[in-house]
């Protein structure tokens, strides 16, 4: 063993590295968050809690096409529609096993009329699975309390996918540039 | 003792499912003389989902949310290799600028993946700092996750085709100031636990295989490279855009524990740099392949406006690719685990009609035996955390 070695096993100097290393974090910021007080704005387009769009009259704009229905791989959505008297489709029961639900999102992306949407909201543990099984009425509260007024169409920019922009290069697309990454 | 014998017993020890050192749910029955394993036997099967038969039942696309639980920490990456084998399978070319979004992706995943597993290795070992400091790297990452496509692990986001939707300048300017700072962390890591005596006595020399065994046990990734070979699928069947970026594949000598350590520290720095090489070289352009518009849904702006993209998009979502035409195909990625090959049959209908997962983990759950039997009970949480499995990924 060398001098160098011997010093290194008697000082203890690879365990002093990490204990200095230990100190100087004592006097940086947290990095954690004090979870149920201190909250985070989930970013855009966040997967959480579903809702079904309100329309300027108070009805739900799903005509009940079923795609949402046909996509979801989990199978949770139930689509019960009939026929009215002017033979036209009336949305008897729209319903979602939100329980069952795996947050994927294509419902909204096979939506033709941005009719269903997944808001920002995650916080929706209940005590009961009923609770958890949503009628249309409370998919539509949902869009009150989550989502009314304050993001419009805009909110469905990050699920309605594929537009015909992802087809094409459009001037407008994020590449590299030096200047960002310093500034 | 006067002339009497005593008398010994081998103990039969359960270890898991429950056990927090196991990674999940694998159980390890041990047989056990004194502190010296025996006798190993894994059961597997805890995590059980039947995710090959559900394949069967979906579409296409239907299959891409499954794929994202089999290796649920590093989803990113089956999604990429789900993609790439029905793209390999159907003769879909994804566009540029999509596959270099995917090999970012696939690296952030291999970065977040070898983080999560850095911490709890190291916890399961008795360092209980590095754990804490890696979870703020993977935030950083998970973080990134969500801003791109609103979930931080089951993230949905490869399509056939293409990926999911664009990368913002804000995602990738965050990026590149992680690809500017991350070397640093890593040297952080380094400072706690390479040359920790603790550390090297509990990972040096345990766990040995050599090459040839490495390579008959049909081990894969780190877990293979750890002992000397340059394995990697990246390099030898490049998908996405690993043909157009430089890394070296590091590879370890002695296939012991510390040697895999430090093949997937060093993985951590490659990847860093593939980012890296992947932001400073991605070209403007479509996401999604226009050219295969049998597997893409159709434009949204485009549904309510014409009448073929509104029968195209109900077909596409209620049957899927009616005529994807028949055919086989084994396809595999590297995923931040070993090497991850789907092996998807289409039979012409919109469904594949078998799909068949080659998953790393389970492969490695194999070798668990072999790197027990003879060694301390102590070395058992070490060599489970040294072939780095997940259960979700194992079961199925
Ligand atoms: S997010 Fe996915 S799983 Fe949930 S309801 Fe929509 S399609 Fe179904
Ligand atoms: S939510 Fe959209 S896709 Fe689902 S039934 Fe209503 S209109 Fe159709």
């Amino acid at each position: 063993m060398t001098i160098k070695g011997l010093a290194k096993k008697i000082f203890l100097i690879e365990i002093l590295k990490g204990m200095a290393l230990t100190l100087k974090m004592m006097f940086t910021h947290a990095v954690t968050r004090q979870y149920p007080e201190e909250k985070r704005e989930p970013f855009p387009g966040f997967r959480g809690l579903h809702a079904l769009v309100r329309k300027e009259d108070g009805t739900a704009r799903c005509v009940g096409c079923g795609l949402c229905a046909a996509i979801c791989p989990s199978q949770c959505i139930h689509v019960y529609t009939s026929e009215g008297v002017s033979h036209e489709k009336i949305v008897d029961r729209y319903e979602i096993e939100v329980s069952r639900c795996v947050y994927c999102a294509f419902c909204v992306e096979a939506c033709p009329f941005r009719a269903v949407v997944l808001t920002d909201h995650f916080e929706y543990a209940a005590y009961t699975r009923d609770d958890l099984y949503m009628g249309k009425e409370k998919l539509l509260s949902n869009w009150d309390r989550f989502m009314a007024g304050k993001k419009g169409n805009e909110y469905f920019e990050k699920f309605w996918h594929p537009l015909s922009s992802d087809f094409s290069a459009s001037g407008n697309q994020a590449i590299f540039k030096k200047i960002n990454s310093e500034g | 003792m006067s002339g009497r014998e005593l008398k010994t017993k081998e103990l039969t020890l359960s270890l898991g499912p429950q056990h927090p050192a196991t990674h999940g749910v694998l159980r390890l029955v041990l047989d056990l003389d004194g502190e010296t394993v025996v006798k190993c036997t894994p059961h597997v099967g805890y995590l059980h989902r039947g995710t090959e038969k559900l394949a069967e039942h979906r579409t296409y696309m239907q299959v891409i949310p499954l794929t994202d639980r089999l290796d649920y920490i590093s989803s990113m990456a089956n999604n990429v290799g789900y993609c790439v084998a029905v793209e390999r399978l159907f003769g879909i070319e994804p566009p540029e600028r999509a596959k270099y979004i995917r090999t970012i992706m696939s690296e952030m995943t291999r970065i977040s993946s070898h983080i999560l597993w850095l911490g709890t290795h190291a916890l399961d070992i008795g360092a209980m700092t590095v754990f804490l400091y890696s979870f703020r790297e993977r935030e950083w990452l998970l973080d990134l996750f969500e801003m791109t496509c609103g979930a931080r692990l089951t993230v949905s986001y490869g399509r056939i085709g293409g990926v999911r939707n664009d990368v913002t300048q804000e995602f990738l300017d965050r990026l590149y100031k992680f690809t500017e700072e991350f070397p640093g962390r890593i040297e952080e890591y380094e400072t706690l636990i390479d040359q920790n005596r603790i550390w090297l006595q509990r990972t040096k020399g345990i766990g040995i295989l050599s090459a040839e065994e490495a390579i008959n046990w049909g081990l894969t990734g780190p877990t293979l490279r750890g002992s000397g070979v340059p394995y990697d699928v990246r390099k030898y069947a490049p998908y996405d855009a690993y043909d157009k970026v430089e890394f070296e594949v590091p590879i370890g000598k002695n296939g012991d524990v510390y040697d895999r350590y430090r093949c997937r520290m060093e993985e951590m720095r490659q990847s860093n740099r593939i980012i890296k090489q992947c932001i400073e070289k991605m070209p403007k352009g479509p996401i999604l392949t226009p050219d295969a518009p049998k597997f893409t849904l159709p434009p949204k702006d485009k549904v309510l406006a014409d009448m073929e993209s509104m029968i195209h998009q109900f077909v596409l979502i209620t049957k899927g690719p009616m005529t994807a035409p028949e055919g086989e195909i084994y396809s595999a990625v590297e995923a931040p685990k070993g090497e991850l090959g789907f092996y998807i049959i289409s039979d012409g209908t919109g469904r594949p009609y078998r799909m068949r997962l080659r998953s790393p983990s389970f492969v490695h759950a194999s070798v668990l035996p072999r790197l027990c039997e003879g060694s301390l009970i102590a070395d058992v949480v070490a060599n489970i955390g040294t072939i780095d499995i997940v259960l979700g990924e194992c079961d199925r």
